[in-house]
């Protein structure tokens, strides 16, 4: 029912400039995360969406209507606290009840809502109790219905699963992908967790050190990392970064220094034209190393030797050192016999590297989603 | 002064205190809101007669002169010259400090461990260690007076049956002291202990485990493991009770109102007595501003010696 | 003495033997100190409840003689002043309780959710007027209550008693809300509340066992002060306190009369401190 979108929005504390210039459209019903590390500006954004912050520059406008002067109360929206935020003296259905009855909503329909929340989240039976008597996750149901009973323009979720263990959290992270399908509201959901973040949401926004990083699905993300920041952010294992500097070999161009020479496809050479004699990085995520000779062409084959394993079970993860440099392989076949001090090689498919600007959020120079990968790979030993 | 009207500028004198609020943004008004009844109260009850008493500090403000004559520092510089309030004021303010505080920590530590245990009669126990912290202190020093009296108290009748002689308790500047301190001990040492237990019971386990294991003494638990951590609220203890001991006034006005011969007077009793007694304001009012810089002084130091003394420790 | 035996070794009986003793003599001693403090602490009180129920012949010899009578209590409460101070000091220790905790606790509220110029100003005021000696702002205080027409009535008692927990109380109540989570208050705003909606519905209730402790140790505090009673009354409004100091130095000899006086004035502390005891000191651990 309610498009969100903020325009050029901004948050200062005294001298510190905690939100720059956030531009972000969220479409009616969508559901979009915001994701970065702690202090990134995220919990912030949200809170300004809310009405519990100022906003410092720029406009937010909720279905149609620019909020920025208007109290929390007149917003129109329903949020969900990390820490539950329950009315602590108040029953559940009391606090269920809350924002109705400030709403002036007559009790036989405060009831009525309150039942089909409470249907929705099978909480019924906790109606006479008080949030003390309720366990974590009974409390996180309670505060989603807080917010369901109240039929909302939008959502708002502030880190709303990082009070719950790990068990509870993967189980609370489908109820809530269910939710979804029930109850299709404008959603904004603020998380430290990557994971949270590539299932839950329609689309992300990676934020750092209060700038935007990125936007866009969660697949786009994951493949054509915008930089540097936002490929280490989402993924597990991490990708891997190996810094390695721009030569001009044989007319043409080739990355040093990670075991052997690299030669560059024309597209690739074509991209990192500018960067002769810098240094660049590139980003490999771990399930893109494959134990052995590969099989594709247009991969590149490396020699190194084997750190140490990692058995998990269902997959390997085996840590290769090159050189200098040392990389993360995932997926690896548990039943493969692998062991520290053993010379390991493997295989890179091309077409799945990133080629980022030095710098812990350099841009991408080069990408396989956005490149094409013509000439075929020469390995030079 | 002139029409106030929205031409004019911002913030500039005779702009209506109504449109000012206004400007104001919604939380500030709000903080403000919050703020005031009790800012209110502070101002027309501490701030002015703070001031109009600094001011009177300077004046002769006596039944005698109506016309309150500026004489300047005359009042400071006769307290301060003032035997009375050098020998014995303010040796007798401060030794009533330090051995109340000093020896209501001790007692305080000790029965802060003693409740910590579990035992037969604890509820008992502690319900008569908290009696006095409710006590007013006035009813208090009625009952040391009345149990310290010279010919009937049974404090005589005890040293009477063990065959000693009478103390003149009330007569005699050490006795009387001694007596004040008590009272001041047995009002005060329950408030140590209070704040002690809850610092006790908030201590962590994992220090003990580790000592236990070290197969440490009760002692060297007490002091390697107990009272560094409690450092903090020692400290915080020590600041505050030092602070309100030093204008002790009810214990000191029952058990011997300064006497005799003014030789227990504190602090507030003597600025009591210029003021009250000997109808002299300004010299009273000069002496309390007096009293409130030493306390001020001596209060800010002692906040910086412990901190400094817990930063070192650690 | 070990007593040598003809079976290898025997463990060392003196250590046995310390360690069997030890126990009990630490448990003597303790005992012994637990009694020493029931003793020192409960025997003033005790003595005082005694002496005020022992005829006026008998009041000097407190320890020797069975007689007891409760024809003090009556006869202290004949006397108007009395009867009157204790009304005097009952209306003005609950009125100053409920104005106190009210205009302390939107303060300690906005110290606790405010940070910025304003809260910091205001924590350094109330941390150097905490400091001050009440004789320094009472002095003066005779003289100003006089000019506002308010000397040695309810009004000119209650508002200083209002006025000297201001830094105190404040500095509680912070202490209390600090102990509240604030998202609590981020929830009912976006639930509709205004800002006081939210403080007084929300944030309130939740701070109410700690208030509710602070509201006894006030009443007691206010019931048992005597230094700005005895500068801030004359013949009008008596408070208890000021008019049992008066007994001292007045009838300095009928000690029945005036330990009957001090037990009935004692009353309230009693109760308190028999029946509110665990619930004070909770409330004030926060």
């Amino acid at each position: 029912m309610a498009e969100v979108k903020l325009t050029q929005v901004n948050k200062r504390y005294g001298n510190i400039h905690a939100v720059h210039d956030v531009d972000l459209t969220v479409a009616d019903e969508e559901f979009v995360v915001l994701v970065g590390p702690s202090g990134c500006g995220k919990s912030t954004t949200l809170r300004m969406v809310a009405g519990l912050e100022e906003i410092s520059g720029g406009t937010i406008d909720i279905g149609g209507r620019v909020v920025n002067d208007l109290p929390p109360r007149d917003r129109d929206i329903a949020m969900v606290f990390q820490n539950y935020a329950l009315y602590q003296h108040m029953t559940v259905y009391d606090n269920l009840a809350f924002g109705l009855r400030n709403r002036k909503v007559p009790e036989a329909d405060i009831r009525k809502e309150i039942d089909r929340a409470a249907s929705i989240l099978g909480i019924q039976p906790l109606m006479a109790r008080k949030p003390k008597q309720l366990s974590g996750g009974q409390q996180q149901r309670v505060a989603l219905g807080r917010c369901i009973v109240r039929n909302p323009a939008v959502f708002l979720f502030d880190e709303p699963l990082s009070n719950l263990d790990a068990k509870l959290r993967a189980q609370m992270r489908i109820e809530l992908k269910e939710l979804r399908t029930r109850v299709a509201t404008t959603s904004i959901y603020v998380t430290h967790d990557q994971v949270e973040a590539m299932t839950l949401g329609d689309r992300i926004v990676v934020m750092k050190d209060g700038l935007v990083q990125q936007i866009g699905t969660p697949l786009e993300l994951y493949r054509t990392p915008a930089n540097r920041f936002v490929g280490s952010f989402l993924g597990s294992p991490a990708m891997n970064f190996v810094d390695v500097t721009v030569v001009q070999k044989n007319g043409g161009l080739v990355l040093s220094d990670f075991g052997a020479d690299i030669v560059l496809p024309d597209a690739m050479a074509a991209a990192l034209a500018g960067h002769v004699g810098k240094n660049v990085v590139i980003g490999l995520r771990p399930e893109h190393i494959l134990m052995g000779e590969g099989s594709s062409e247009g991969t590149i084959r490396l020699d190194g030797s084997i750190v140490l394993t990692e058995q998990l079970g269902a997959q390997q993860l085996v840590e290769l050192r090159v050189g200098e440099r040392t990389v993360m392989a995932a997926g690896v076949d548990p039943d493969l016999r692998l062991q520290g001090g053993d010379a390991g090689r493997f295989s890179i498919a091309l077409d799945r590297v990133h080629v980022f600007a030095a710098g812990d959020s350099g841009p991408v120079l080069w990408s396989a989603g956005k490149g094409q990968v013509t000439a075929p790979l020469r390995h030079v030993s | 002064m002139g029409t106030p009207g929205p031409d004019k500028a911002p913030g500039k004198p005779g702009k209506s205190f109504a449109l000012r609020w206004l400007a104001l943004n919604e939380k500030t008004r709000f903080s403000l809101l919050l703020l005031a009844p009790s800012g209110i109260m502070l101002i027309l009850f501490q701030i002015v007669p703070i001031l109009i008493g600094a001011n009177a500090s300077f004046r002769d403000w006596s039944l005698y002169d109506p016309q309150r004559t500026w004489v300047g520092l005359q009042h400071y510089i006769y307290i301060l010259t003032d035997p009375n309030f050098l020998y014995l004021v303010l040796p007798n303010t401060l030794l009533l400090m330090v051995s109340s505080v000093s020896i209501g920590l001790v007692l305080g530590l000790a029965l802060a461990h003693m409740l910590n245990k579990h035992f037969f009669g604890h509820a008992i126990v502690q319900t008569v260690i908290l009696l006095p912290l409710m006590v007013a202190p006035v009813i208090a020093s009625m009952m040391m007076r009345w149990i310290f009296n010279d010919q009937f108290g049974v404090v005589a009748a005890v040293i009477g049956a063990l065959g000693f002689g009478q103390i003149a308790w009330l007569s005699d500047r050490w006795p009387s002291f001694a007596i004040i301190v008590f009272t001041d001990v047995w009002l005060w040492t329950p408030w140590f202990t209070i704040l002690l237990l809850a610092g006790l019971r908030s201590l962590p386990k994992e220090p003990y485990e580790a000592a236990a294991i070290d197969a440490a003494s009760k002692w060297r638990v007490f002091t390697h493991v107990t009272l560094p951590m409690m450092r903090p609220i020692m400290a915080v203890c020590i600041v505050i009770r030092s602070i309100d001991c030093f204008r002790t006034f009810d214990q000191v006005w029952v058990i011997s109102g300064g006497g005799p011969a003014r030789q227990t007077e504190v602090f507030s009793i003597y600025a009591y007595t210029e003021a009250f007694v000997y109808l002299n304001f300004g010299r009273g009012t000069a002496a309390a501003i007096i009293g409130a810089i030493i306390i001020g002084t001596l209060g800010w130091g002692l906040y910086k010696l412990l901190n400094r003394f817990m930063e070192v420790s650690r | 003495m070990s007593v040598a035996t003809d079976t290898g070794y025997t463990p060392p009986k003196r250590g046995s033997f310390l360690d069997a003793l030890a126990p009990g003599g630490k448990r003597a001693f303790f005992l012994l100190s637990v009694l020493g403090v029931l003793l020192i602490f409960a025997f003033p009180v005790f003595w005082l409840v005694l002496t005020s129920m022992r005829p006026a012949w008998g009041v000097y010899y407190v320890h020797r003689g069975l007689e007891f009578t409760l024809g003090n209590y009556l006869e202290v409460l004949e006397q108007e002043v009395v009867v009157h101070a204790f009304f005097n000091s009952f209306v003005i220790a609950t009125l100053s309780t409920f104005f106190s905790l009210t205009v302390t606790v939107t303060s300690g509220y906005m110290l606790s959710r405010f940070t910025g110029k304003l809260a910091n100003a205001w924590f350094g005021t109330i941390y150097i007027f905490r400091t001050i000696p009440y004789i320094t702002w009472v002095l003066p205080l005779y003289f100003v209550t006089q000019w506002w027409g308010i000397f040695d009535t309810y009004l000119g008692l209650l508002l200083p008693h209002i006025a000297v927990h201001i830094c105190f109380f404040s500095w509680l109540m912070k202490g209390f809300f600090d102990g509240i989570d604030p998202s609590m208050e981020s929830a009912a705003l976006i639930d509709g509340c205004t800002r006081w909606g939210a403080f007084l519905r929300v944030a309130l209730p939740s701070a109410l066992p700690g208030i509710a402790a602070l509201s006894i140790l006030c009443w007691l505090w206010t019931w048992n002060e005597f230094l700005f009673a005895l500068i801030l009354t004359s013949h009008n409004t008596p408070m208890i306190t000021v008019v049992m100091a008066q007994f001292v130095s007045e009838l300095g000899t009928e000690w029945n009369l005036m330990s009957a006086t001090a037990v009935m004035a004692m009353v309230p502390a009693l109760i308190v401190a028999i029946f509110g005891q665990k619930y004070v000191v909770r409330g004030l651990k926060v």
